[in-house]
């Protein structure tokens, strides 16, 4: 059987179809079976990179249909890359969470696990398709179990986060269907290479209608200010694992679909509005970050600043920004899961989310306090972490592009960073413990994610070469637009 | 007072200049170009549905099948819609025990219904559900589809639901069609993967243009279509349906 991008999304389907009938055969079927899928779409993702490498752009048709009359799915070196991200990490939060939901009474299970493995689905959906229209489908399927998600815990604030998150998502939806809509009027295509063909023959006035819609909507997913006031809330109300697939996947996939169509589809230059409002909203998170008394939520806080950042490099716009920004998303991706997973525990074992609870703790949970520590400084960007070559490589481009207000920006707002996370990292190792609660030992498959995510941080911190060349070769293939079309229009 | 006017203004001021530039679209008008060298999508599908596909409704041939992984996203969000909504909506037994006694405005819910109204929702209800598998069935060839069908056939049951105090859905029923209905339309695009080596690719037998059984795997997703949705919206109204109030 030749493996082909249709799997990332057929495999998780199919399984998602079979749960309820399985569940009824055997109980645990509903926490297994998302397992399997997520590992199989790891081995799709190595697969299709390896193809990738040797044969160049994979367009897979569906329905038979050339590329701009039916749908394709798309992998470049860019997509490829992100996918695989996406897929590694998907899987390593349900390791992570596999234990976690045993606490769940019975029909609950099936629904959470449904609804987390096909956030994850969908999001790998948005990274590969090629089609303006069915990135939208995709889209849907991330929101409408996201907003489950949030309100799983049935309380209050989980409702209150849940249906914020639901208008300002229903907003967005609506908003980027009439962009497609006004971009399908006059370019008669939805295909995104042939959208990028003939955007130039589209009136300027209209160009920017779409775009206006475009930035609105898709600004929303990817966390930009001042449209991200569902994140903290829908942040700290998920649980955990799901929090982190917030962070780790489900941003990843909404910042994809912001560049894909600013960098592909569009030829207005909008470098300075990524710069300038990737600053406020890393300054704004930042800054709102530091007040938080809430653990969960200064983490969200954290991550819609890290976001920010991978916009201003963006916005920068050379090859070694790009560069830096895509591997800033990785790094964000990796730790910001870390430091959700282990916040979860602290949060487990002292049975609120303020930060105050946190005095002394790692004498109760000496391993997770070491991981929260090391993504700390990570996230930050101490030099022997791989926060720090994200960091080092987007300063670097902001110097080469003489942008040096960035610079001394971007540096300001780490202080702040640095700040709040050494008061934490301060909090659980030199504060006075006040209470002694009983312990939640962190079961061996957490532990083992965990584990993963944390040598990833440590090994890239040291050996940076190791994810060089696909970063390159991402960030070169989402550069070379007319490289793109021509591969899509032609390739089949 | 004065904020609502800066609303107001702004409101009005982007509204002008939305409507300004969208009254420049010919929207209805034909743009679609030579249906024979077809440049845009759109004259791409009128061509083919009809020539290559054999399929009379053309909306039905671009939903199932052009653009079929679209709709089996948007199924997709369906069965999510429905399965988020049983998670948040879903009790544990024992919670369930203790809010079996009496609540002003549930009590008042559950008086029967008037006998002229259960014996009309008896007779319409069959016809209604008649109706819904006559719309997907004919999906193909005259307005309608899966999606249609589908809802008529939930109206039907929203019907029973309201009007029979006690009428319930089989619940394993349910899931077993609706999850192999899930299944089924996986598994044609499947058959076109490894038959045809592209997911959802149509079979190369498609009949005459108008008969029933034409359009090859056409009418054969859109049944699947329509009793995954008439399933799912189903347990959506009989989850709803059957919320019983907080206690205090």
């Amino acid at each position: 059987m030749v493996i082909t991008p249709v799997h990332y999304i057929v495999v998780p389907l199919l399984a998602a179809f079979a749960i309820p009938l399985l569940t009824k055969i055997y109980k645990d079927a509903a926490r297994l079976i998302p397992g399997i899928v997520l590992f199989y779409n790891i081995i799709v993702s190595f697969n299709l990179l390896k193809y990738v490498n040797e044969h160049g752009i994979i367009s897979e048709t569906i329905a038979g249909w050339q590329a701009p009359w039916g749908i394709n799915l798309v992998i470049t070196p860019f997509t490829g890359f992100l996918a695989s991200m996406v897929s590694v990490l998907g899987f390593i939060i349900w390791l992570y969470g596999y234990r976690f939901k045993r606490t769940l009474k019975g029909g609950l299970v099936k629904y959470y696990e449904i609804l987390q493995m096909m956030m994850i689905a969908g999001s790998i959906g948005v990274i590969i398709t090629g089609d303006l229209f069915n990135m939208f489908v995709f889209i849907e399927i991330v929101g409408i179990s996201a907003y489950s998600l949030t309100a799983f815990y049935r309380g209050r604030d989980g409702a209150e986060a849940s249906f914020k998150y639901l208008l300002i998502g229903s907003f967005a939806s609506t908003f980027l269907l009439l962009g497609i809509l006004i971009i399908y009027t006059q370019t008669g295509t939805l295909n995104m290479a042939q959208i990028a063909e003939r955007m130039h023959e589209v009136p300027q006035h209209m160009k920017i209608i779409a775009l206006i819609f475009f930035l609105i909507s898709l600004g929303i997913e990817a966390e930009m200010f001042p449209l991200n006031g569902w994140a903290p809330d829908a942040y700290s109300q998920a649980p955990s694992p799901t929090s982190a697939t917030f962070a780790a996947v489900v941003s990843i996939a909404g910042v994809y679909a912001l560049i894909r169509v600013l960098f592909t589809l569009f030829d207005v230059p909008v470098n300075n509005y990524l710069m300038i409002m990737g600053f406020v909203t890393m300054l704004v998170a930042e800054i709102a970050a530091i007040s938080q008394k809430d653990l969960k939520r200064m983490l969200a806080y954290s991550s819609i600043g890290q976001v920010g950042l991978v916009l201003i490099a963006f916005g920068i716009g050379s090859k070694l920004a790009v560069f830096g920004a895509l591997f800033l998303m990785l790094n964000h991706a990796v730790i910001k899961s870390l430091l959700f997973m282990t916040g979860s525990y602290f949060i487990y074992n002292t049975d609120n989310k303020k930060l105050k609870s946190l005095n002394g703790i790692h004498k109760r949970l000496p391993l997770v306090s070491f991981f929260f520590s090391l993504g700390a400084l990570a996230i930050v960007g101490f030099p022997p972490f791989a926060g720090f070559w994200s960091k080092f490589y987007i300063l670097i481009a902001a110097g080469d592009a003489r942008h040096v207000y960035l610079i001394v920006g971007v540096l300001g707002v780490t202080i702040i960073e640095l700040t709040y996370y050494l008061r934490i990292v301060g909090r659980i190792y030199f504060a006075k413990e006040e209470e002694e609660p009983a312990s939640h030992k962190p079961s061996i498959n957490a532990i083992i994610a965990m584990s993963a995510l944390a040598l990833f941080i440590l090994v890239i911190g040291v050996y940076p070469d190791l994810i060089m060349q696909p970063l390159n070769q991402a960030a070169d293939a989402l550069l070379n637009k007319t490289h793109y079309i021509n591969q899509i229009l032609s390739l089949n | 007072m004065l904020k609502k006017l800066f609303v107001f203004i702004l409101l009005f001021t982007i509204g002008y200049f939305l409507v300004n530039s969208l009254k420049s679209i010919p929207l209805g008008a034909n743009r679609v170009g030579s249906i024979d060298e077809p440049t845009t999508v759109s004259g791409y599908y009128l061509n083919k549905s009809p020539n290559a596909l054999k399929v009379a409704n053309s909306i039905t041939a671009v939903v199932v099948n052009f653009r079929g992984f679209d709709t089996l996203g948007e199924v997709t969000v369906l069965f999510l819609a429905a399965t988020g909504l049983a998670s948040i909506l879903y009790r544990k037994e024992d919670e369930e025990e203790e809010e079996k006694h009496t609540h002003s405005l549930s009590k008042r819910l559950n008086l029967p219904s008037s006998s002229l109204v259960r014996t009309g929702a008896k007779i319409l209800f069959p016809l209604i559900l008649l109706l819904g598998i006559y719309v997907f069935i004919h999906g193909h060839l005259t307005p309608g589809g899966g999606f249609q069908g589908g809802a008529i056939i939930a109206t039907g049951f929203l019907l029973m639901l309201v009007s029979y105090k006690g009428f319930t859905t089989n619940h394993n029923v349910m899931v077993w069609l609706e999850s192999l209905a899930g299944l089924g339309f996986v598994g044609v695009g499947l058959y076109g993967l490894f038959a045809y080596g592209s997911f959802l690719q149509n079979t190369g037998w498609t009949g005459n243009l108008n008969d029933l059984i034409s359009g090859g795997f056409i009418p054969l997703i859109y049944i699947f279509i329509g009793i995954k949705v008439a399933t799912e919206l189903t347990n959506v109204l009989d989850t709803l349906l059957n919320i019983k109030p907080r206690k205090k």
